[in-house]
């Protein structure tokens, strides 16, 4: 599903020349679910934002469902993140000012689905995640795996091949962070590829695949069992 | 989708109150100005469109020329021959129609005796040029037979009550009956006329009152404005290219055996609805508009409005940060740039009619006090017509699509990846481009500051600037030709109180025009030479100097003991100049002859002005002919009063006119009364600047207040690390408003060449103008400074105090 090959990325301020992606290469299949550790600042986020199609690479390849998309405009990378992939953020990112049902119905507007149909789908999503009963509340007022599980839903509300989390459960107790965990890899289970990026040895044992990170390069490989 | 986006506008709007309210009533505050300005310029450009064939009404004007072929006089009206011979050679036209205004006229009716102004003589055709509503009476014959009248129903009121007016017999001038034989409605206020009654045309034809000679013949009596009905689209240009033949086949020899009258007068056609704002010719009907004064006014109307849409783009870019995580998810939600874009536009536009309504009842609960202010009846329903209103009700999305365009563009514009994982900072450009806008903003707020002091200093100028004769305490009235032969005798009785210093008549009294002009011959060697300059004359009589103590600088005023003095002259200190002498003592003794009056220079007055300040001193002759009773050319009287017991003079002026004149109403005025008078237009102008650049500033303000609480906000941190590093509160409110100030400095460096320009131009339409100041500039740059510091400090001093703990834990 995903063909990385010598993917590079660096940012330039007046100064300094910070190397984030060296010539990473890897692969990932469709169905599988795989963590992406290393220390702060080896990469990790820079390379979730280019698999998540919101940054482009300075060099390399980068295949998506068997399209060259590293040299994509930003129309067409919207296009194609719109259909394809599904976030969840260690800080939730929900919008203040939307309701919890609002803030999972946002990827169906942009996707133009009809209202009758986006508000079957937001609530079948909102049941499914437990939340229902929350519907009408804005983020504030939920409990940090509340709000977790509402951006889940979101992620998840388009039937998106692949789910990008940058620490899911960074800022979640263990047992809500568990919780977020159990449902990503329901999701996974149901065929959903995802990709975590993760500090937490606990977390990333829930995925099959472990690719370590360092200087921008991968350096280590575990598969789980 | 649409609902989404509104969805999320509202409840920004909520969420936000503080800077909410400052966008929403900025805009609210600048589209309050646009619709108050737009019903003036409506109301300014809708003069005389309200008749029904005016693209097709236009009026005669005619210019004189000196022998330089320089115009001399260029006059709204011509002399009654030119109507009917127009009509006459040139067969397109469908109709000509004269009116004749006829001055103050005292109308009595049994025992009511009232002056009566806005009279005209009028041609029974005038219904088919001009849309007049008669309510009763027949338009066909309403005017047709001489000594007919028709009047509003005010009039009719007045004098007949609730009987019928129709066929009422009322006396005109104690001498000339006319029978009331129509009642007509008002015309509106926008018409370039407002007759308060109208008499037939035909009655001048009596050779008591005018005579059909005159009528016929009197090329001289420029006084009838005269007015062509042409068919439709016709092009009027052909009609004034045969004008100078016309001149010379019709007025023959008149200026001289073997002399073309196209040489010294030409005939011109003007546009009826062009009247009003672009006709500032030598004699109007009444006083008319100005169009620069509309452009004016509409640019000040459009920088209000910008200042305002600045204040929404200012501030939607500075509190971009706390979108930008709005925007991020939107993105990463699979929003593209043009979603977006719509998004912000939608909020803007949204914000844009929410102002929009509330401006529109503002303006109409504020339509009155600009009415006093202005004088004007200006109308809010003016703004109801398709063609404005359609226009009117996009404005809001226009105002929108300005205020927000650039905050869409750069919202849109974020990377969701920093946004979201909180690297965002706006950038330095955005800072940059919000310091342009509050130049801007200030910009235009300082060029009105100066406009409006330079307006005023003006202002002042010309209403305490020395005329060269006193104008105090001088009250001046119609005078009536009844006083006729036992004038002297009225103006004995008035001079026995002893407050009263002097009574004088003439053909014209100071802040009026000097219009009237003769021929004039000065000595040269033994025989009498032709003067080529224009020099203007009054008809005086003995008191005149006296009474406007005007002084005289060489010779001696006229004297009732010089029998003689009935042929001689007084010219102005200006007139010297003309006539080629340096000094003003070498013109007294000399022959001089002045139209049909040959005698001697007796003295030379000292120049004043007797026009309004607009106009240059123009040469000028006072003549004291023999038969000026007689020939009526007296006008005015004026009486100086001592201003020790000024009701008690007044009272004794009504007294002995009464005496005198026991028919005729006794209304008068001062003259300082009727020289404001003069400077109205700079008066109202002057107050509607005052009121426009205070709500600039304001407005202006308003974002700076919003502007500066929220970078005052971004700056608690450093705030906080300057405090505990021992900053006091004043070097801290000093760092933050020196970052201001500067805007401040350099909107004045920019403002002051503007306003000097624009004021530089605005000053050139008055003959007497001050100099312009640099303090001006100076005092309005501070004053700028001043509000800027005021406004910014509020918010300064309070980060200032602030525990810095707290700011540092805010981190």
């Amino acid at each position: 599903m995903i063909k990385i090959t010598d993917l590079q990325k660096t940012y330039r301020t007046e100064e300094v020349e910070t190397i984030a992606l060296n010539k990473l290469t890897f692969e990932v299949k469709e169905g599988e679910f795989v963590s992406v550790m290393g220390p702060s600042g080896c990469g990790k986020s820079t390379l979730l934002n280019i698999l998540g199609l919101l940054d482009d690479p300075d060099g390399g390849s980068f295949i998506f469902n068997g399209i060259e998309v590293a040299h994509f405009n930003e129309r067409k990378r919207a296009d194609l993140r719109k259909r394809n992939i599904g976030f969840v953020f260690q800080s939730f990112n929900l919008i203040d000012e939307l309701t919890v049902f609002e803030n999972v119905e946002l990827p169906l507007i942009y996707l133009g689905v009809k209202g009758p149909e986006r508000k079957q789908r937001v609530e079948t999503v909102l049941d499914k995640m437990q939340i229902m009963h929350r519907r009408n509340h804005y983020p504030q007022q939920l409990s940090g795996g509340q709000q977790q599980r509402v951006a889940v839903a979101r992620a998840v509300v388009n039937n998106p091949k692949l789910i990008l989390a940058d620490e899911p459960t960074g800022n979640l107790d263990s047992s809500n962070g568990n919780e977020v965990m159990t449902l990503l890899t329901d999701l996974n289970e149901q065929g959903t590829t995802i990709i975590m990026v993760t500090h937490s040895e606990h977390d990333s044992r829930y995925s099959h695949r472990i690719i370590r990170m360092l200087d921008g390069q991968a350096v280590t490989e575990n598969i789980l069992i | 989708m649409l609902k989404n986006y509104l969805k999320i506008a509202f409840r920004n709007l909520t969420k936000y109150k503080f800077i909410s309210f400052i966008n929403l009533f900025g805009l609210c505050a600048g589209l309050t100005c646009c619709l108050l300005i737009l019903t003036y310029i409506l109301h300014e450009t809708s003069y005389d469109r309200y008749n029904s064939k005016a693209d097709r009404i236009w009026r005669v004007t005619r210019s004189f020329n000196n022998p330089e072929g320089v115009v001399s006089l260029h006059l709204g009206a011509v002399a009654p021959p030119f109507g009917p011979l127009l009509k006459n050679d040139f067969p397109d036209i469908e109709q000509v129609t004269r009116i004749l205004p006829t001055g103050p006229t005292a109308f009595h009716y049994e025992d009511k005796i009232f002056n009566e102004k806005n009279g005209y003589f009028a041609e029974n055709n005038l219904f088919s040029v001009f849309d007049i509503n008669l309510t009763e009476g027949d338009r066909h014959t309403a005017l047709a037979d001489p000594n007919s009248m028709i009047i509003t129903r005010e009039l009719a009121h007045k004098y007949f009550g609730d009987a019928d007016p129709i066929n009422k017999l009322v006396q005109l001038d104690n001498r000339i009956n006319f029978r009331v034989t129509g009642i007509f409605e008002p015309l509106p206020e926008n018409s370039h006329f407002h007759p308060g009654y109208l008499l037939s045309f035909n009655t001048l034809k009596d050779s008591l009152i005018y005579g059909e000679n005159n009528l016929l013949h009197n090329w001289g009596n420029n006084a009838f404005f005269t007015y062509l009905l042409l068919p439709k689209d016709y092009p009027a240009k052909s009609i004034e290219t045969q004008f100078p033949a016309f001149l010379d086949r019709r007025m023959g020899d008149n200026y001289g055996p073997g002399v073309k009258a196209s040489k010294f007068t030409k005939l011109f056609l003007q546009r009826l609805t062009d009247i009003h704002l672009h006709s500032h010719l030598d004699e109007e009907l009444e006083q008319n508009g100005d169009i620069s004064r509309v452009y004016v006014f509409g640019a000040i109307a459009l920088f209000i409005l910008l200042i305002a849409c600045i204040n929404y783009m200012n501030l939607s870019t500075a509190r971009s940060t706390l979108r930008a995580k709005e925007i991020g998810i939107r993105k990463v939600s699979g929003a593209g740039r043009p979603e977006l874009i719509s998004q912000f536009l939608c909020e803007s536009v949204l914000i844009g009619y929410l102002a929009f309504i509330m401006a529109t009842g503002l303006t109409v609960l504020l339509l009155p006090s600009v009415d006093d202010l202005t004088g004007l009846h200006l109308s809010v329903t003016s703004l109801l017509q398709p063609a404005v209103l359609i226009p009117a009700l996009l404005t809001p999305i226009l105002v929108g699509l300005l205020s927000g365009a650039y905050p869409a563009l750069f919202l849109s514009s974020f990377q969701p990846v920093k946004v979201l994982k909180g690297l965002f900072k706006a950038g330095s450009s955005t800072a940059s481009f919000r310091k342009v806008l509050v130049v801007a903003q200030f910009s235009i707020s300082i060029v009105l500051i100066i406009s409006t002091a330079i307006v005023f200093e003006q202002l002042h100028y010309m209403q305490n600037a020395s005329l060269g004769f006193n104008k105090d305490h001088i009250v001046v009235m119609s005078y009536n030709q009844g006083l006729g032969k036992s004038f002297n005798s009225f103006r004995s009785t008035l001079l026995q109180n002893t407050h009263i210093l002097a009574a004088s008549r003439s053909s014209r009294i100071p802040s009026g025009r000097l219009l009237d002009e003769q021929g004039a011959s000065t000595e040269s060697g033994d025989s009498l030479r032709p003067v080529t300059a224009d020099i203007k004359y009054v008809s005086v009589d003995h008191d005149f100097l006296k009474t406007y103590g005007i002084p005289i600088v060489a010779g001696r005023d006229y004297n009732r003991s010089y029998a003689t003095d009935t042929n001689n002259f007084i010219l102005n200190v200006a007139a010297t100049s003309v006539l080629g002498m340096h000094d003003p003592k070498q013109l007294v003794g000399r022959s001089f002859a002045y139209g049909n009056t040959k005698g001697r220079v007796i003295g030379v007055m000292d120049n004043f002005n007797f026009e309004s300040m607009h106009q240059k001193i123009i040469p000028m002759i006072f003549t004291m002919p023999a038969d000026s009773v007689a020939n009526n050319n007296f006008n005015n009287l004026s009486i100086k009063l001592a201003g020790t017991d000024i009701a008690g003079s007044l009272a004794w002026i009504e007294k002995t006119w009464q005496r005198y004149l026991p028919e005729v109403p006794f209304e008068y005025t001062f003259l300082d009364e009727k020289f404001d008078q003069l400077y109205r237009t700079e008066q109202q102008q002057g107050s509607l600047f005052t009121i426009f650049s205070g709500i600039a500033i304001f407005i202006a303000c308003l974002g700076l207040f919003g502007l500066s609480a929220f970078t005052i906000t971004q700056r608690i941190k450093e705030i906080g690390v300057r405090k505990v590093l021992g900053a006091s509160t004043g070097s801290i409110v000093q760092l933050l408003s020196t970052d201001f100030l500067k805007l401040v400095a350099i909107a004045a460096c920019i403002a002051f060449p503007i306003a000097w320009y624009a004021m530089y131009h605005w000053l050139s339409d008055f003959a007497y103008q001050i100099p312009i100041h640099w303090y001006v500039f100076l005092a309005a740059g501070f004053l700028a400074a001043l509000i800027a510091l005021a406004t910014i400090s509020f918010q300064a001093v309070r980060a200032a105090l602030s525990n810095p703990v707290k700011a540092l834990r805010s981190e």
